[in-house]
């Protein structure tokens, strides 16, 4: 008996050759009342692309969360390259090769970059110090594998507090790579990346399945899955309900097994209608990183902002809503000049923002889906009696127009999965009745069949006299739901594509900056 | 794979205690009563309705001030106020020369040592949220201050006393039995109640505690929320101040000291978390009164102040270690 180099830590019998490389079988997971998984089975070849599809809380982080040893199964047997296993904790999967990219992000914002992609991994001298020359280095080798692409200010040293949503899912998933694992899992790691991101993660992947790897790969980006994965996995309401090969079937095939029939719009056709006088127009705004932006946005129009990521589409939209205020230009409402210092006052205006960053920006911890929920309404409506009566069934009505799942609106906001929470606060703010929307990447972790209905929630929205501006990091949708897009870099507006030129060749052609 | 007796975080024997704290109301309640059954096997009588009475009293002294650290800390950044005791001096000493033993004196007393408390607390929340000094930095600069103005303008020995209807009012039966600060504190519990669950007010306390970014960026006035909770800490200091001289008939400059640390104890007892953002007053009602009977049953065992701090300071970090516990690893 030998132990195996990457695991010095375990002595463990060499792996059985025929054993694939994870078998999960009849696993169930309860959370006090709630079953989140009933019948959870996974098994994954050993250097395959996996994909695990399904709705949103049909229990693919959960089952994730169980093989990462982050949580313990309720029942269940799971074998990891043939010997069966129970982890107690996470590091006990990895030390037995398994890391998985959470979908939250494990990810500790005050700290640097290096720190957390080595968080309790760090390099160390002879004396036992950690060694700061080789972190940084080191660091800086696995932000190299992202290229250009990683943006800027994605340096060891930034602060991942600082970085944009996209950038720290780079540090995840390099925190995920640098432990060298067998066996990893990406739960939604893709879900704030550009394209040209995904496609640098995938060559990445890919590599490390012809060295033998095996991937679990949960995405709700259907093409994504098409072009990367070798099986696919199907769950739904914590079961799994198909094991494919993926060249065995097609997208509308494996939609009909995740949520049934989806009704997915084509793209929007601007209904003919007189020209309105613009909401809101913004005159050469600046801020930040942001360099005279003028634009000008009518009641019913859907707005699109689009470039790759990190070029200004976020800071405008966060601009806009006085989170992080504009600096210079002028901003008129309604023709009126107005100044927007603070989220509170874009609110009195009837101005919503839905944010990219879930998790830093909008999860009241702790506090009830409810709370959640009616957090923006009380604002807008200065209610100063908080009273569930007439509120509760509102707002219900609000998550339920997402398909929001849930036991009770009395919950912890933390018993949603990552999609689900993502609906809250969406519905959060169309219940304030807004009459300027603005969305930064609003269907981040959302599955299939509720993006569809967003969308065409939006669109009756913007048939009914509402304004949007809509970022999103998939290129489809941006294109599918806008009248306009303007394409950004380096924090200034460079094109407008409109009519004709609404399609993806010249949306790519003007992101990558050579647009004629 | 049946399920493994380890929790996720690994940790098999603090597993059982943190599900048993999983609910510090149930723990707090099931404390008092074995703290009253052990002051009884103690000294027989311990338990009696007059002496349930008594012990009540002195919790509802407490439980009045806890309310405002319990304000400043549910608001989350970290908040906590040190220098309520300093303030319960302060108010009391404002109500004793206010009063001078009149009864006709004694709504004036009240407002003059809340309003001028409820100032005081301003300052800090205005030093928290302005400034942006740590609260700790600030309450307990604050808490120096008030001690050294206090001296410097009493010369050490506070002048005034309390108006017999005051004193009244904490020692002598009003309703059924009770006497009216009792009362009081009842009226100040359902108000709380209400405060925290049914008022705008109180649901942006708790999402400001929970997520100050997120509760910004939904419009609300996270600063002014958090000046204001120091405010109401200062202002229910005040009052304690009021009722402290009333229970003991006249005042000294520190008369307030010791109720700080108990403030923040029977708050942590109740299950308020000190990251802010979970937790009511309904615990912290229950943690004041097994706190109470611990320090009596204390006293019972003849333990000096110095060994009660002992004990208090190690329950503190007792139940901070256990419910520290329940926030595993958030993924
Ligand atoms: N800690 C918890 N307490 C209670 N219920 C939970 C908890 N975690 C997850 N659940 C429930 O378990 C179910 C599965 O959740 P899970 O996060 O695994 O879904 P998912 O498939 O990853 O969804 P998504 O696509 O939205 O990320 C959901 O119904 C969720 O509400
Ligand atoms: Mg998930």
């Amino acid at each position: 008996m030998t132990g195996t180099p990457e695991t010095p830590a375990l002595p463990m019998p060499a792996p059985t050759p025929l054993g694939p490389a994870i078998e999960a079988r009849d696993i169930v997971k309860r959370f006090g009342a709630v079953q989140a998984l009933g019948n959870g089975r996974l098994t994954v070849g050993r250097g395959e692309i996996h994909a695990l599809l399904g709705a949103n809380g049909c229990g693919k982080s959960t089952l994730s969360k169980i093989i990462a040893g982050t949580h313990a199964a309720t029942a269940g047997s799971l074998l990891i390259e043939g010997r069966p296993v129970r982890f107690a904790t996470p590091r006990e999967a990895e030390a037995a090769g398994i890391a998985l990219f959470y979908q939250e992000l494990s990810l500790i914002p005050p700290l640097s970059v290096a720190a957390n992609i080595f968080l309790g991994r760090e390099p160390r001298t002879r004396a036992g110090f950690i060694d700061r020359t080789r972190l940084r280095a080191e660091t800086e080798a696995l932000i190299a594998l992202f290229g250009d692409t990683a943006g800027p200010g994605l340096t060891p040293d930034a602060l991942v507090a600082d970085l944009t949503p996209g950038q720290r899912q780079i540090v995840e998933i390099l925190k995920v790579l640098s432990k060298s694992p067998r066996i990893v899992i990406m739960d939604e790691a893709t879900a704030a990346l550009d394209a040209r991101q995904v496609a640098v993660f995938f060559d990445i992947l890919r590599a490390r399945r012809a060295a033998g790897v095996s991937t679990v790969f949960i995405s709700h980006r259907l093409d994504e899955v098409f072009a990367l994965c070798d099986r696919v996995t199907v769950m739904r309401n914590g079961e799994t309900v198909a094991d494919l090969c993926i060249a065995d079937t097609d997208q509308d095939s494996v939609v009909r097994l995740m949520i049934g029939d989806v009704r997915k719009a084509g793209r929007r056709t601007r209904a003919d209608r007189p020209a309105a006088a613009p909401l809101l127009q913004a005159d050469r705004v600046g801020g930040g990183r942001l360099r005279d932006i003028t634009l000008a946005v009518a009641p019913g129009e859907i707005l699109g902002l689009g470039g790759l990521q990190g070029q200004g589409q976020s800071a405008l939209l966060r601009g806009l809503f006085g989170a992080d205020p504009l600096t210079a230009g002028r901003l008129r409402l309604d023709g009126q000049p107005v100044r927007i210092r603070a989220p509170a006052d874009a609110v009195a205006r009837g101005i919503a923002y839905v944010s990219g960053d879930r998790v830093a920006d909008a999860v009241l911890a702790g506090r009830s889906i409810f709370e959640n929920l009616a957090a923006a309404v009380l604002v807008r409506e200065r209610r100063w009696r908080v009273g569930a009566g007439t509120l509760a069934p509102r707002l219900a009505g609000v998550a339920a127009s997402l398909k929001t799942k849930y036991a009770g609106l009395d919950d912890a906001i933390g018993t949603l999965s990552g999609g689900n929470q993502q609906k809250v606060f969406i519905a959060r703010w169309l219940a304030t009745g807004p009459r300027l929307l603005l969305l930064d990447d609003p269907t981040k972790g959302i599955d299939l069949g509720a993006k569809a209905d967003l969308f065409a929630l939006i669109r009756q929205l913007a048939d009914s006299g509402v304004a949007i501006i809509l970022y999103s990091s998939e290129e489809a949708e941006l294109l599918d739901q806008s009248d306009r897009i303007l394409v950004f870099n380096g924090g200034a507006v460079v094109t407008e594509l409109s009519g004709p030129t609404l399609d993806s060749f010249h949306l790519t052609r003007a992101a990558y900056g050579d647009a004629a | 794979m049946t399920a493994p007796s380890l929790s996720p975080s690994g940790l098999s024997t603090g597993s059982r205690l943190a599900t048993l704290a999983a609910s510090p109301l149930a723990l707090a309640l099931m404390a008092i009563i074995v703290l009253l059954g052990l002051g009884e096997m103690l000294s027989p009588g311990f338990a009696r309705g007059d002496q349930i009475i008594r012990l009540l009293t002195v919790a509802a002294l407490l439980g009045i001030a806890a309310a405002g650290q319990n304000l400043v800390i549910l608001a989350g950044g970290e908040g906590i106020d040190l220098s309520i005791g300093a303030q319960i001096s302060f108010g009391a000493i404002i109500a004793g020369n206010v009063m001078n033993g009149s009864d006709a004196a004694i709504a004036h007393a009240i407002l003059a040592a809340c309003g001028a408390t409820f100032l005081v607390g301003l300052v800090n929340g205005l030093g928290v949220t302005l400034v942006r000094l740590p609260p700790l930095v600030m309450t307990l600069g604050m808490m120096a201050i008030i001690q050294g103005g206090l001296v410097v303008f009493s010369q050490g020995i506070p002048s005034g006393n309390a108006a017999p209807a005051l004193m009244g009012f904490i020692n002598q039966p009003a309703l059924l039995g009770l006497p009216g600060i009792l009362l009081a504190w009842a009226v100040l519990i359902v108000l709380m109640g209400l405060l925290l669950r049914r008022t705008a007010l109180g649901f942006a306390i708790y999402a400001v505690g929970a997520n100050a970014r997120a509760a910004r960026l939904v419009g609300l006035p996270v600063r002014a929320v958090r000046t204001l909770v120091y405010g109401l800490s200062g202002a229910l200091a005040g009052l304690t101040g009021v009722f402290v001289i009333g229970y003991t008939g006249n005042s000294f400059i520190s008369v307030g000291d010791q109720y700080m640390l108990p403030t923040i104890i029977a708050v942590v007892i109740g299950g308020t978390s000190l990251a802010g953002g979970t937790g009511g007053y309904v615990g912290t009602v229950a943690g004041a009164i097994a706190l109470v009977l611990l320090q009596s049953v204390l006293t019972t065992l003849h333990l000096d102040f110095w060994g009660r701090q002992l004990i208090f300071g190690g329950t503190l970090l007792l139940l901070l270690a256990l419910y520290g516990r329940q926030t595993g690893p958030r993924v």
